[in-house]
């Protein structure tokens, strides 16, 4: 694990993740996902506790050795050439324990001489934004305020991959908000971000693309537009005169659907291309479709996948 | 050495700071209290006749013997076992606190996650409990020339010296084998059980079994016996009693290293 390795510069794909396994004995923690992070994206990575998420996270900082599988960032396997691979990546872990007895200055000071430099105005322009007092020791400081340190290190780092697990965890709106701000502007940046989180909300305001895992399997990838294009949607259309009935019901992905005189009301899985196409060949008077949002996304994706309680191997639902 | 690696040593060495001043504090209070009882012993001849009584070989088992001479006194009161095994205790707690307790409490992460080599992380660890024992053993050294003067008691330095030093390099190899261990495994009361158990083990073997004709030959198993068994505040202490403490030292310290260097980081 020398540093001698020269990173990787061409190319759009920041991180590969490749077949990986992690095993802890029996239990398979990651059980083969394959994705990509590309080059000045915000990637979101969603799932529930337990999914694998910081397993993966673990792997591509070089802290947990796949059982099978690798993570590249920048080209650089991140088990065999981890350390030219982290000067180019900041972390944020989400178990995060801090030395207690040092103060977040000293600890700045601290990863900036293992990084080899940090810069004081820009540590102090996030502090100031982030609402923290420097020179209170970490023991002192909220669990919140412990999280804003950890916030002010990763993206005082300067570095061209942000990995980010659970980063809001315990932070009230207002520094969330901030938060989000920071994200946009790191992105605006060229930075690309890989933020780890179950809080939907918050992916779905700040990522481009999401993977979605579930018991150690990517079950999704894609913007969050494709996957908001999934989630249940209810419709319901006014006509002019009586809907077009057998039509409507016969249309791919329309279930719970019920004609009442010229209303029409149904829940819409899928695309709503080929509904758009029929209501427009006639007269519509009004119609309502509720904006899904990736909570619902998310919601559905796991409803569709069961779960096999003997081998925890997820499964498409037919 | 670069920053970054000054910085692997220098965050152990800050956390264990506290420590070492607070075992360095006690130590020499004990070494004064005790060189404070001298003048009392010096001569006793009660306290003669009741060695007198006492079986030569648990004397010498003890290290009693010459016990109302300086040397002896020193040794039986503080180099024989009291002082080599605090200094045990002081070494393998802080390596088990610096390495597989750091780790097991998660604080390890924040600094892996930096461009830094982890097996440096590691052994700047293992090199900060080298500079705590150092500290305590000179603050063992200095407070027992400075009670040795006030209570007119001559000993040789230089052999005062070489038994710290020798005391020192028993710690050390007891908290290499807690680091070894640590290398393997993130269990803090494994690394400290596992180095006080060995220290009480190789003393017993050192001290008891010499009394058996049958077990005496297998005293040389002790590193108490490599370390003080040539009695060094009477004679100078050859030159493998020290390589025979720092190779192996050495040796587990390599193995750790390369163990953590090759495992899953423990996570919190």
């Amino acid at each position: 694990m020398t540093s001698r390795v020269q990173p990787e510069t061409g190319g759009d794909t920041v991180v590969r993740v490749e077949h990986l396994v992690k095993r802890y004995g029996t239990v398979e923690a990651v059980r083969g996902i394959d994705f990509e992070v590309l080059r000045g994206e915000v990637f979101g990575f969603l799932g529930p506790n337990g999914a694998g998420k910081s397993t993966t996270i673990r792997c591509l900082m070089g802290l947990l050795r796949p059982t099978a599988g690798r993570v590249t960032a920048f080209g650089l396997d991140t088990w065999t050439h981890g350390v030219a691979a982290r000067r180019r990546i900041a972390y944020l872990p989400g178990e995060l324990r801090l030395p207690d007895r040092l103060t977040t200055l000293e600890l700045v000071a601290t990863v900036g001489r293992l990084r080899g430099t940090f810069d004081p105005r820009r540590r102090d322009g996030l502090a100031d934004r982030l609402q923290l007092d420097v020179r209170r020791p970490l023991r002192d400081l909220s669990s919140g305020n412990r999280r804003k340190v950890a916030l002010l290190l990763a993206f005082l780092a300067d570095a061209d991959l942000l990995v980010l697990d659970e980063p809001t965890n315990g932070l009230d709106p207002l520094i969330q908000h901030e938060f989000l701000a920071l994200v946009r502007e790191a992105r605006a940046a060229g930075t690309t971000v890989f933020l780890s989180s179950h809080v939907l909300s918050e992916v779905q305001r700040a990522a481009d693309r999401v993977a979605v895992l579930q018991v150690g399997r990517v079950i999704a990838v894609g913007t969050v537009a494709e996957l908001r294009g999934r989630a249940r949607q209810r419709i319901e259309a006014w006509f002019d005169a009586s809907p077009p009935a057998a039509e409507l019901l016969a249309l791919t992905g329309v279930v719970d659907a019920t004609v009442d005189g010229r209303r029409f009301a149904a829940t819409l899985v899928g695309p709503i291309q080929p509904l758009v196409d029929l209501l427009a060949r006639h007269p519509v008077a009004s119609m309502l479709v509720e904006d899904p949002d990736l909570d619902d996304a998310f919601m559905d994706l796991y409803a569709a996948h069961s779960v096999d309680a003997g081998t925890g191997a997820a499964r498409e639902r037919p | 050495m670069n920053a970054a690696a000054l910085e692997l040593v220098a965050l152990p060495v800050r956390a264990l700071r506290r420590g070492m001043v607070w075992w360095s504090i006690g130590l020499a209070s004990m070494i004064a209290l005790t060189m404070a009882f001298w003048p009392a012993f010096k001569g006793s001849r009660v306290i003669q006749q009741g060695l007198d009584m006492v079986p030569p070989a648990l004397v010498q088992a003890f290290g009693l013997q010459d016990f109302l001479s300086p040397e002896g006194y020193l040794r039986g009161n503080l180099y024989a076992i009291l002082v080599p095994l605090l200094l045990v205790l002081a070494a393998v707690s802080a390596t088990s606190s610096q390495t597989a307790g750091e780790e097991a409490a998660g604080r390890l992460e924040l600094y892996l996650a930096q461009p830094v080599d982890r097996r440096w992380l590691f052994l700047g660890r293992g090199i900060a409990v080298v500079v705590a024992v150092s500290v305590i053993s000179m603050a063992v050294l200095v407070a027992q020339v400075v009670s040795d003067s006030i209570v007119d008691v001559h000993v040789d330095i230089g052999r005062l010296a070489s038994t710290v030093v020798l005391s020192g390099l028993l710690a050390l190899l007891h908290a290499a084998i807690g680091f070894a261990i640590a290398g393997f495994r993130a269990r803090p009361s494994l690394v400290l059980a596992t180095g006080t158990v060995i220290a009480i083990a190789g003393y017993l073997i050192a001290a008891l079994f010499p009394l058996s004709d049958v077990l005496a030959p297998w005293r040389h198993l002790s590193p108490w016996d490599w370390a003080l068994g040539g009695d060094p505040l009477l004679h100078a202490a050859e030159p493998w009693r020290y390589a025979a403490l720092i190779i192996p030292a050495a040796g587990l310290a390599v193995l750790g290293v390369g163990a953590f260097g090759r495992r899953d980081v423990a996570a919190a």
